[in-house]
């Protein structure tokens, strides 16, 4: 089973940003994924400077994998994405279907990421026969239905393993409204929030996080525990959601877990303090995604 | 190709009916199941009704469009695929897909059957809706609720497959099709399980403090005596961000595009679409009324249009919050 | 149009009455002259459900289950869902005048309890054909409902 580091969801400053993938080129990861996935007007990297990361990368020995953009809206967006397919010396993950039809067109293999939506095994079949060498399932499908999935030949799959879910998409910019500005006038606000923005019930319980246009949960989903349930389920590779701080530490706990240097049901207390918030599993169990079943067996 | 094609919800029979004698081109409906997303409890169709559906509507020239807009699951693939079939074999005049592979079987199974790219299938770009165009023929496509008018208008110049709008109802505020804010409260997400805030995880109660609207436990909202209230999605729900108490993704509110049917025309779109399926006969013969109105007055004289404040009153009434919105179509919306 | 408001004297005496009598002679009404259409329906998902329909203006309380037969009153207690609306909104509810999701966005239509069991009475009543009920009704019955209906119906534009 390999580690790798999703892509990098929250808006930090260059610098910021620079110095954590600069750490993250020696961390113990197999799969860097590169590039802006949320939101457009985020500028601080540029399109060549997450190629120049993906070269470094390459060069420490990992795949670089460049990260489309989720919600395409204009023409800007589409010869953005134009760009990311015309670089071959790297893969790419697709994260829209226009993209897919880019990289099918350009015969380029590719990652099929959680949000194309792949629920069944003839979408699978398809994205396979259109060039996907591995598929990142939905967030919220559940273990029993991955297991079920038949793997099309040369497929690998990842799995969203550890941090806050992505869980939806808006043309709205909810960062930009809590500050009361237009999206269009946003000032960058994310760049306040490295892990982004924590929404509360008015009961007090931390519910969903803000970050830009996408709402993510508060709870940190982490699969640790159930290692053996993700083999079983043919999961090849962990995807690792970078935070702002302890990316280090998490990516080590989770080698030392394949390594074994110790066992599923020690790591959720080894993890307990690098967590920017409770945890939660419930997804990967069929339940609430923000239920948490811990090392209770199923 | 069509301009402006009224197209109508209709979760019953009665409000099909409606929908046709209030001058809907077309409803759209669901069969009662997950294998479209407004499974709820005693709303849409079976064989039966169905069938005295599709004879009421093609009967008076009117189509039937069948929504499969959910995403089948390895244990269940043979429901949609079944679904599918009955579809053909009644003779619907569509029906609106959101997976791929759903597509796939349609048109193995099915060549003849038109195919309508759904909202949930979340293309906002055209090389998204020409991915559909090329691979299965799609023929029509349901935008998303997030892109502003130049944006749609760029996707329509550069597809021939006919475009079709939400015009008016409850707003998504999400990408369709890319929202699992319901699932993570309850479980259930319009993907799978056909439906947002299903019945069975929502509880209303009334308190000393107001109304509580809760999903799976998690508090959306506490509603004051004088407050009006929307939906019971976590999408118009208040919370706290950094100590304050507000509507944090979007207030109870509908989608109102009616005054840009000017532009919506001018721009070739095929067809406007009216959210509700889970609402009443009664609700769909008001919305339908007025948007019939208001699209013949456009399609008669599009410069003198206007749209009447009668309409827009009669719209508001029966609008989430009695509030409307342009959504995304407006740009400062965003 | 607004239905007459109900005379507050003769609200109290209904709120004193004992709330069997109301349901039974409810029931027994809306069997004789709508379960032959409403009956058409699949409400096996209401079956051994019981609701309180809660009239608040004049503080009626009907308890009543749905049963293969049709409806049957039941004793007041527990429920698993109450409907809580005023005496004209459940009037213009049951002559489909009103979209029961405007009366709730408005607070003027409240469902506490089981909200599946909710909407699925909600949802089956919506999908009576309400011509095929006035049609089917005793004559002199289904004449007044459909006028009373025409009535109330707002003008067409």
């Amino acid at each position: 089973m390999k580690l790798s580091l999703g892509p990098l969801l929250y808006y930090w400053s260059r610098e910021d940003t620079l110095a954590f993938y600069e750490a993250a080129l020696g961390w113990p990861v197999d799969i860097v994924y590169l590039g802006e996935t949320v939101c457009s007007r985020r500028h601080l990297l540029r399109l060549p400077d997450w190629i120049d990361l993906a070269e470094q990368f390459t060069a420490a020995g990992k795949q670089a994998v460049l990260a489309s953009q989720t919600l395409i809206e204009s023409e800007s967006d589409l010869k953005a994405l134009r760009k990311v397919v015309a670089d071959e010396r790297f893969l790419v993950e697709a994260n829209e279907w226009g993209a897919v039809r880019l990289l099918a067109e350009a015969k380029r293999p590719f990652v099929a990421g959680p949000t194309l939506n792949a629920y069944n095994p003839d979408t699978l079949a398809l994205l396979a026969e259109l060039g996907a060498v591995r598929w990142v399932p939905p967030v919220e499908m559940p273990r029993d239905m991955i297991a079920a999935m038949p793997i099309p030949e040369g497929m690998q799959t990842e799995l969203f393993a550890y941090g806050r879910l992505p869980l939806a998409f808006s043309a709205r910019c909810f960062t930009a409204r809590h500050y009361n500005l237009q999206k269009d006038d946003c000032q960058f606000r994310c760049i306040d929030h490295p892990d982004g923005l924590v929404l509360a019930s008015r009961e007090g319980e931390d519910f969903l996080c803000i970050n830009g246009i996408q709402t993510q949960s508060a709870r940190v989903m982490s699969l640790a525990h159930r290692l053996d349930e993700l083999h079983a389920a043919n999961v090849s590779v962990l995807r690792l959601s970078p935070q702002s701080r302890h990316t280090e530490k998490i990516v080590a706990l989770f080698r030392a877990l394949l390594d074994g240097s110790h066992t599923a049901a020690e790591t959720p207390a080894k993890l307990a303090p690098f967590l920017p918030a409770q945890p939660c599993d419930g997804y990967w169990l069929g339940e609430a995604g923000m239920a948490y079943s811990g090392l209770s067996t199923q | 190709m069509p301009l402006l094609e009224l197209i109508c919800p209709a979760g019953s029979l009665p409000a099909l009916k409606a929908a046709v004698d209030h001058g809907a081109d077309g409803v759209y409906l669901g069969l009662k199941d997950n294998t479209n997303a407004r499974n709820f409890a005693g709303l849409n169709f079976d064989e039966k009704s169905l069938k005295e559906g599709i004879r009421y509507a093609q009967g008076k020239g009117r189509k039937v469009l069948m929504a499969l807009n959910t995403y089948p699951q390895p244990a269940t693939l043979p429901r949609w695929h079944k679904a599918v079939d009955t579809a053909a074999e009644l003779g619907v005049n569509a029906i609106i897909l959101a997976d791929p592979g759903l597509m796939g079987y349609a048109v193995k199974t099915h060549p003849g059957l038109r195919l309508h790219l759904s909202v949930q299938g979340s293309a906002t770009s055209y090389e998204a809706v020409n991915f559909y165009r090329e691979r299965f023929g799609i023929q029509r496509a349901v935008l998303p609720r997030v892109l502003s008018l130049p944006q749609v208008e760029n996707v329509v110049d550069n597809t021939d497959v006919e475009i079709e709008l939400f015009g008016f109802g409850g707003l998504c505020v999400m990408v369709e099709g890319r929202c699992l804010l319901s699932s993570y409260a309850c479980g259930d997400s319009p993907n799978t399980f056909g439906a947002c805030s299903p019945g069975h995880a929502v509880r209303w109660e009334q308190t000393a403090t107001g109304m509580e609207t809760r999903l799976n436990g998690v508090l959306i909202d506490r509603y004051a005596d004088h407050e009006k209230a929307g939906y019971p999605t976590l999408c118009k729900g208040r919370f706290e961000v950094q100590g304050e108490t507000y509507y944090a993704l979007e207030e109870p509110t509908s989608l109102n595009s009616l005054e840009m049917l000017p532009e919506m025309a001018r721009m070739g779109i095929a067809a406007v679409k009216i959210e509700g399926r889970q609402r009443s006969p009664a609700y769909v013969a008001q919305v339908t009324r007025v948007w019939r109105a208001a699209i013949d007055s456009v399609k008669r004289a599009p410069e003198q249009f206007k749209a009447l404040p009668a309409w827009m009153a009669e719209l508001a009434k029966v609008s989430e919050g009695s509030m409307n919105t342009l959504g995304a179509y407006y740009r400062p919306w965003k | 149009m607004k239905l007459p408001t109900f005379p507050t004297s003769l609200a109290r005496l209904i709120a004193r009455l004992p709330a069997w009598p109301p349901s039974a002679a409810f029931a027994t009404a809306c069997n004789r002259a709508a379960w032959p259409t409403l009956g058409e329906l699949d409400w096996s998902a209401a079956h051994g459900k019981r609701f309180r329909v809660h009239v608040k203006d004049i503080g009626l309380s009907m308890y009543l289950s749905v049963t293969p037969d049709g409806l049957k009153a039941e004793k007041s207690g527990p429920v698993d869902v109450t409907f809580t609306a005023t005496a004209e909104d459940f009037a213009r509810l049951s002559l489909r005048l009103e979209d029961p999701d405007t009366l709730f966005f408005n607070r003027r239509l409240l469902i506490e309890g089981d909200t599946d069991l909710g909407l699925t009475l909600k949802n089956l009543l919506d999908a009576v054909d309400w011509d095929e009920l006035a049609r089917r009704m005793p004559l002199a019955l289904g004449r007044i409902a459909q006028a009373a209906r025409q009535r109330l119906l707002p003008a067409t534009t």
